[in-house]
């Protein structure tokens, strides 16, 4: 889950990572009050959740004279489909030179990675691109709790000191707050020192629960509703429902709807494990979905038994066609539940998923 | 042998849950139908004195370890306990670690498998469906009866992908020398490579089948090892039609700014000319095109 800039400087701030004053707000009339607490020139900056903000003008500069005109029309606009509903109101910053600092994971190293360049303020995956050189790239063992000086040494090179401590602050963001990323793009030098202009905190969505985050709000409401029942579940904008269980599979099935030039209209990968109800919770939420008209289920028990999955489609009773592709773990007595109701039964992939296209056709 | 082999005592951590038992269950029906030992203990911390269908039960790793020799743990705890339940396994230098839980929290698996690297324990998993090596032995859910012993080496990132692939290997006359599922999150223990390396060091694979989908790219490093070490290699990856920043059911599943979709994962290992599958079931006709 990602958090919106002010949420990420508000931890960075709890975290003594120098940040800009900046005070939120949430309507035009808060906005004249707010730049008399923060300075005298600040810019106004869209809390939304999109890349490219500014080229998208959801950052704009404001004085004293025109704050409330600037706030008006910023809360009025939509970027790039999101409305704005919350703006920080940041002062405007003397900026002498910026850096890029962030924390990842590497996949391959399986290791957390620490990225800094002297030279900010661009994509950092064209500097990464055109001048590798210059974005330095430390690797971090994954045991360490506060990062070692000669791992900060490496990764500053001979940037000013007072970025050393900023980095070692941002690795204890990115431990404690079981983040994936952590950046901050640009840290900028000022007259008033070095202060991370802007933050981006990109959470394990395994880890919430302990972050005493309860819900994920980078889904969407029926995605939300999804995740209750522990499904992954992603829309898409065609009229075959997908029920798969393991993520490889279920993709798979959606790659093989299209091969038949077919069009999936969702996809619900149940998990590991689903019992009779969560089964049934998923062909109805898949059921749900305005346009769909046939229901392909795919599922290879492992540790989902084929009887229980049997007992949900049969318990969901959903007005929908369900082709059903079921094998492995309990295959014969699943089977043997879904033809004693009259269910079409498929013995492959392939012939279930030319099945449901038909149905379309 | 890879990882495991027919006389590879079993630990099972997490024993008396629900999947624990299940799974133990069917670990052990396997093992007495190719004549191997099997799951041997159960680990269920304060649950020591009961017993799984036969299995005894302790309170920790090395109480088990004190009564029974052990290669392999297969680990069944929930999420929140896993990234210790694999340190366990490992401080007490199990040397296997085959690791079935999902929705494990990415930085407990960075820590739990550098600490096994370091006492020389090799992790499998997690969020994957475990290794099943036909005629030999079983660790982790993979459904036995779609599996026949051959000479192919199947890994996987999607447990069920893999059992789709496997069923068509197997009824297409193509037995199998190990099937490994190396799971499908963000951060893995075994990857693609180390696979290769465990299927080129046993000697008995003729041809490896790789099964990947989008985000990352674990697949192509897999693929360079396996043409580095001379064995045949095909290829099926998943996600095509996978929208661009949507977690597909995977949390490695994720196409990450603009690499390591399935489109240009595909154009990578065709540039390495190695036979990519459009569908799985063109797999066993690209083995037999090698």
């Amino acid at each position: 889950m990602k958090f919106r800039e002010y949420e990420a400087k508000q931890i960075f701030r709890e975290s003594g990572i120098p940040v800009p004053n900046s005070v939120l707000i949430t309507s035009a009339d808060e906005a004249k009050p707010a730049l008399d607490k923060v300075s005298d020139k600040v810019v106004l900056k869209a809390q939304v959740d999109v890349g490219g903000r500014g080229k998208a003008g959801g950052i704009l500069p404001a004085t004293a004279e025109n704050i409330a005109d600037v706030a008006r029309d910023l809360f009025a606009k939509t970027i790039k489909g999101l409305p704005v509903e919350k703006i920080l109101v940041e002062e405007a910053l003397e900026i002498s030179h910026e850096y890029y600092l962030s924390i990842t994971i590497d996949r391959a190293k399986k290791m957390p990675l620490i990225l800094f360049s002297s030279e900010g303020g661009v994509e950092i995956e064209t500097l990464a691109k055109e001048r590798p050189e210059a974005l330095r790239r430390v690797y971090v063992d994954p045991s360490f709790v506060t990062l070692p000086d000669f791992i900060v040494r490496n990764v500053i090179g001979t940037a000013p000191k007072e970025i050393g401590k900023i980095v070692r602050d941002l690795f204890a963001v990115f431990r404690s707050k079981d983040a994936v990323l952590a950046e901050i793009n640009p840290l900028v030098m000022t007259p008033k020192g070095i202060l991370a202009a802007d933050g981006k905190i990109i959470l394990d969505d395994n880890s919430l629960a302990r972050q005493g985050i309860s819900e994920n709000r980078d889904l969407t409401p029926r995605e939300a509703e999804a995740e209750k029942h522990g499904f992954s579940y992603v829309e898409l904008d065609g009229n075959i429902g997908v029920i798969g269980n393991g993520a490889g599979l279920t993709m798979a099935t959606l790659d093989i709807i299209s091969h038949y030039h077919g069009k999936a209209a969702n996809f619900l990968d149940v998990g590991g494990g689903a019992a009779s109800d969560r089964v049934m919770y998923a062909v109805r939420l898949v059921a749900s979905m305005p346009g769909v008209k046939v229901i392909v289920v795919n599922l290879l028990g492992g540790i989902t038994r084929c009887d229980e999955v049997a007992k949900g489609i049969i318990e969901a009773g959903v007005s929908q066609p369900v082709i059903v592709r079921i094998a492995g773990t309990n295959e014969e007595e699943g089977r043997r539940l879904l033809q004693a109701c009259g269910y079409v039964m498929s013995d492959t992939m392939d012939q279930a998923i030319r099945a449901a296209v038909e149905v379309i056709q | 042998m890879i990882y495991a082999g027919k006389n590879t005592g079993i630990l099972v951590q997490g024993a008396t849950g629900s999947q624990g038992k299940f799974h133990i269950n069917l670990m052990n029906a396997y093992a007495k139908q190719v004549g191997g030992t099997g799951v041997v203990a159960g680990m269920t911390p304060g649950k020591a004195g009961q017993d799984v269908f036969g299995v005894p039960v302790y309170n920790s790793v090395v109480d088990a370890l004190d009564e029974y020799e052990i290669g392999a743990s297969v680990i069944f705890v929930p999420a929140s306990g896993c990234g210790d339940a694999i340190m366990e396994a490992a401080d007490a230098r199990i040397p296997t670690i085959v690791t079935i839980t999902e929705h494990v929290p990415v930085h407990d698996i960075m820590r739990a498998v550098a600490y096994a690297g370091s006492r020389g324990s090799r992790v499998i998993g997690p969020n994957c469906p475990g290794m099943l090596v036909p005629d030999e032995c079983k660790l982790g859910i993979i459904p036995a009866n779609l599996c026949k012993k051959g000479d192919v080496g199947v890994i996987s990132r999607s447990g069920t992908l893999t059992y789709q692939v496997i069923s068509e290997l197997t009824s297409a006359g193509f037995g199998q020398s190990g099937i490994i599922g190396i799971g499908g999150d963000a951060v893995i223990g075994q990857t693609f490579a180390e696979v290769v390396d465990e299927f080129h060091a046993d000697g008995r694979t003729k041809t490896v089948v790789l099964i990947g989908e989008v985000g990352g790219s674990l697949e192509i490093e897999g693929a360079r090892r396996a043409l580095d070490l001379g064995m045949p290699i095909v290829s099926y990856i998943a996600g095509v039609s996978a929208p661009k920043e949507k977690r597909m059911g995977h949390a490695g599943a994720i196409v990450e700014g603009g690499e390591g979709d399935a489109g240009s994962k595909i154009e990578r290992l065709r540039a390495l000319d190695i036979p990519v599958a459009t569908r799985p079931s063109e797999i066993p006709d690209l083995i037999r095109g090698l």
